[in-house]
């Protein structure tokens, strides 16, 4: 009798060790091992020549310690599912993983995270979804999941419940309610090609021609493709202020930004959600005020005021929406007749010439 | 042993473990061993879930051959095969069978007119020996063209139109920009 309980147990010990021992096994590999399933190698490939290369797959996809037995059952299923040739078109992160995933890029990337987690873009669920002023206003939608909660397995309806303008709407899943809804892996992708950041003193980090303007993770996560876009690759909007062609910066980042902060199809400055520059900031890039992660924008005037400032005054106190979100005048579009409405005086330098 | 938290055992009723489990401890030790490195072998490994290399190559030129490239990239450059391949194990099961005898019979046709396999022909003779495939095996032909159209033209996400080069080719801007209207409530 004994000797049936003692190989129950060990029987039982032995499958339960068998996942992990399992992971062990592909993560001693260095990732080569992870390829015996061909559905891995082009992962595996990309990560190999990413600038992530030099981070074990265990450090973001957990390993054999991991103490989550959801994960080992997960990974149980996966392999069960392979074995029965039951192959996914695509390999992804569920989006409770891609949540967590934000904690390991927290461990080495801790200014950029501190910023973004400061900023408006680490909103969590319930302030996006549960946001009152405009629910009532704005019937929700799947496309809402484009730019918020995009790695979220479902639509609206099983994200937020009711469907409606009247509410009251509640989280179907209350454990998202502060879950960021655009985290790293939006506009980050980990296995993009490029090469490892450096700290300091290489020629890449010093202002100048050869000075790296973005990270080659910079990418969007398309929910509708389930595909990274690199921000090379991203469309760039033509804007139009009424039937005039706005002078646009050519900086290509910008392109991640249009993918959310979008105007509607007419591509006029201020409709739906754009923020292009007008006015005395045409031709600006985003970047060039608002800070990458934390989109601050406080001490971004200092940069080119009071050295470009054409009538001397401090614009850090003038009527706009940098100083007070209920004036009139919107930093991005304010304009010098916007103040002076019975004409713009000449520039002093001008009128002193 | 399994025992309640707070009982209180008697080590002397405890059989001592070395005795009894050594055996039956390898024995499982071993099997579990033995389910583990079978369950990490993989099941065919790899690049390709359906096609052999060679399968793969003989589509792989047919499809380059149906969509060439030009000044833009053609089906060889979008992936088309992977696409194939990938759907081939999935929602295109049931095409299996038409596309063994018709890469079979690309071959044949290839080593009866030419004396060689179909991927070493030029591509002048590779688009004769299709000519005689469209005749002998339409079933084939239309089904591979079909294929090659919608992993050409198709979403990435289904294992074509690598980097979107088709969509890219028609000026197709992805993602497009588009926002939404706002109202105040």
């Amino acid at each position: 009798m004994k000797k049936i309980v003692l190989t129950a147990g060990l029987l039982i010990a032995a499958c339960l060790l068998m996942t992990p021992g399992a992971t062990l096994y592909f993560e001693l590999g260095d990732g080569t091992r992870c390829t015996t399933c061909h559905e891995m190698q082009p992962l595996y490939d990309t990560w190999h020549s990413s600038s992530h290369r030099n981070i074990a797959c265990g450090k973001c996809h957990g390993d054999a310690f991991t103490v989550d037995v959801a994960f080992h059952m997960n990974n149980a299923h996966r392999a069960y599912s392979h074995l029965r040739g039951d192959l996914p078109e695509q390999i992804g992160f569920a989006n409770k993983y891609v949540l967590e995933i934000d904690q390991q890029c927290r461990s080495c990337h801790r200014e950029e995270y501190a910023k973004w987690e400061s900023g408006p873009h680490s909103a969590g669920f319930a302030r996006i979804f549960l946001d009152k002023k405009h629910n009532t206003a704005n019937m929700l939608m799947d496309d809402c999941l484009r730019c918020h909660g995009m790695y979220y397995e479902g639509g609206i309806a099983d994200l937020v419940q009711p469907v409606s303008r009247t509410g009251p709407w509640r989280l179907a899943q209350p454990e998202l309610a502060n879950m960021p809804s655009m985290p790293c892996a939006t506009c980050h992708q980990v296995h993009r090609q490029g090469e490892p950041m450096q700290k300091s003193g290489v020629e890449g980090s010093r202002p100048g021609p050869t000075q790296e303007v973005a990270r080659p993770s910079l990418a969007l996560f398309d929910r509708r493709t389930q595909l990274y876009v690199p921000v090379a690759d991203l469309p760039m909007p033509a804007m139009k202020e009424g039937e005039r062609a706005v002078k646009m910066s050519k900086d290509q980042r910008q392109a991640l930004c249009y993918q959310c902060h979008a105007p509607i199809a007419a591509m006029q400055v201020g409709s739906g959600d754009d923020r292009t520059g007008l006015g005395v900031h045409e031709g600006i890039s985003c970047l060039a005020c608002h800070d990458q992660h934390g989109e601050k924008t406080r001490a971004s005037c200092a940069t080119c005021h009071p050295k470009m400032s054409n009538c001397g005054l401090d614009v850090e106190k003038m009527d706009t929406t940098f100083v007070s979100a209920d004036s009139k005048h919107n930093v991005h579009w304010v304009k010098c007749a916007d103040c002076h409405t019975k004409g713009v005086p000449k520039k002093r330098q001008e009128t002193n010439q | 042993m399994w025992r309640r938290p707070g009982m209180r055992t008697d080590s002397s009723h405890s059989p001592p473990a070395a005795q009894v489990g050594r055996r039956v401890f390898l024995g499982v030790g071993l099997a579990a061993v033995g389910a583990t490195v079978s369950c990490t072998r993989g099941t065919a490994g790899g690049t390709w879930r359906f096609f052999t290399p060679a399968q793969a190559q003989t589509v792989d030129a047919i499809c380059a051959q149906l969509i060439p490239a030009d000044q833009d990239p053609g089906a060889k450059e979008a992936g088309v095969v992977n696409f194939i391949d990938l759907q081939l194990s999935k929602r295109f099961k049931k095409y299996r069978a038409v596309y063994q005898q018709g890469i079979d019979a690309v071959d044949a046709a290839s080593r009866s007119k030419f004396g060689t396999r179909f991927v070493e022909l030029t591509g002048e003779r590779q688009v004769e020996v299709l000519n005689v495939v469209e005749e002998n095996s339409p079933v084939f032909f239309d089904l591979i063209v079909t294929h090659a159209r919608q992993g050409f033209y198709g979403d990435p996400r289904h294992g074509g139109n690598r980097n979107m080069v088709s969509w890219k080719m028609l000026g197709l801007p992805f993602p497009p920009v588009r926002g939404r209207e706002h109202y105040k409530g």
